[in-house]
């Protein structure tokens, strides 16, 4: 950094940085509740957790607004193809957060006839959470779990 | 104990004396009075349990399927599929529980309740999508819970728990496929490990 430009209010930076920085301060989940995993999302997000400290407070309905899905509950066969679709519309760069057991690996239903054992045989998924629920905590540290796997990648520098 | 504004026995008496020949077999078990009819006269009965002064169930509280072809892991008595009818008398304060057998085990057909109580519709929607059995008369016979073209009825006995097949997402056709299962049957029921008169209970 030059010693007059930052007098003068200007820092020098890198690109993926201000990129990451702006990415992981403004995550807009799609609201998609399932079960009682939802209640805990609503949670996170009500007044004792603040999910907004974090900067993903904005849920939002409709999937091209959102860059972040937090898949809370069971998913069920006759879900799933709805589930893909809400993801599909999802503006890139995306990101998946499967909370709970069942969105997991099944949990719970894993042996049952009509549900998906775990949310990853539909999406690619980021983060998950254990639980079955998962506190409001848990869902938090699994945003910040997330905000450092965004920190990570690199748009233009090469590793 | 529990004291009723009816009690079970009085409503046995007047259930008995409106359903008359009907009547096929009704006994009071835990304060709960149970009447069976044969699968010919149900809406019959059903319409006189509603319009009998000394009945008026007005409501359905709920209607459900049975399996009965491992009843208590035994061999099957009798025929395999049963309707179960809750009727509730709000003006008159009693409850009895309708019980109906289908005449076919392979193709079990009874009579729909839609025109007698509005409730039934997605009951014996329910009833049809998870036991297989049809009910005549009803308008709109579609399942309602299990997926669309779903293949079979999950809670008869012989379904396996973990189905058929499965669902995944397949990169090539961008979409989600059923696939048939991959995982293996497990015993997943726990087993009840307790010594004689542990706690008091037994």
């Amino acid at each position: 950094m030059i010693e007059g430009v930052l007098k003068e209010g200007f820092i020098t930076t890198t690109y993926d940085t201000v990129m990451n920085w702006a990415k992981t301060g403004s995550l807009w989940p799609a609201t998609f509740g399932l079960a009682c995993c939802a209640v805990e999302m609503m949670q996170s997000a009500a007044a004792r957790y603040d999910i907004s400290r974090f900067g993903a407070e904005v849920f939002r309905a409709s999937p091209r607004q959102a860059d972040l899905i937090i898949v809370a509950g069971t998913l069920c066969n006759k879900m799933a193809p709805a589930f893909r679709k809400v993801y599909d519309q999802i503006a890139e760069p995306r990101w998946v957060i499967s909370m709970g057991s069942c969105a997991n690996g099944g949990g719970y239903y894993h042996y049952s006839y009509s549900v998906v054992r775990g949310c990853d045989r539909i999406v690619p998924v980021d983060i998950y959470v254990p639980g079955c629920p998962p506190t409001a905590e848990a869902l938090l540290y699994g945003i910040i779990q997330l905000q450092h796997k965004i920190r990570r990648t690199q748009t233009i520098a090469r590793t | 104990m529990t004291t009723y504004a009816v009690t079970p026995e009085a409503t046995k008496a007047s259930v008995e004396a409106a359903l008359g020949p009907l009547l096929k077999r009704s006994f009071i078990r835990l304060g709960e009075l149970t009447i069976f009819v044969d699968a010919a006269d149900y809406l019959q009965a059903a319409k006189i349990l509603r319009d009998d002064p000394g009945c008026r169930f007005e409501q359905l509280m709920d209607l459900c399927g049975v399996d009965y072809s491992t009843y208590k892991d035994e061999p099957q008595v009798g025929l395999r599929f049963c309707v179960v009818c809750h009727l509730l008398s709000v003006s008159l304060n009693q409850r009895v529980r309708l019980k109906v057998f289908a005449p076919d085990d392979n193709f079990p057909v009874v009579q729909s309740l839609c025109d007698i109580w509005n409730s039934a519709n997605w009951f014996e929607r329910e009833a049809f999508d998870l036991f297989g059995i049809v009910f005549e008369g009803h308008a709109d016979l579609r399942r309602i819970l299990t997926d669309y073209g779903f293949i079979g009825h999950p809670f008869r006995k012989d379904f396996p728990v973990s189905g058929h097949v499965e669902m995944r997402y397949d990169a090539e056709q961008k979409r989600v496929v059923y696939q048939p299962v991959t995982i293996e049957p497990r015993e997943i029921t726990p087993r009840i490990i307790r010594e004689e008169n542990y706690g008091g209970v037994h």
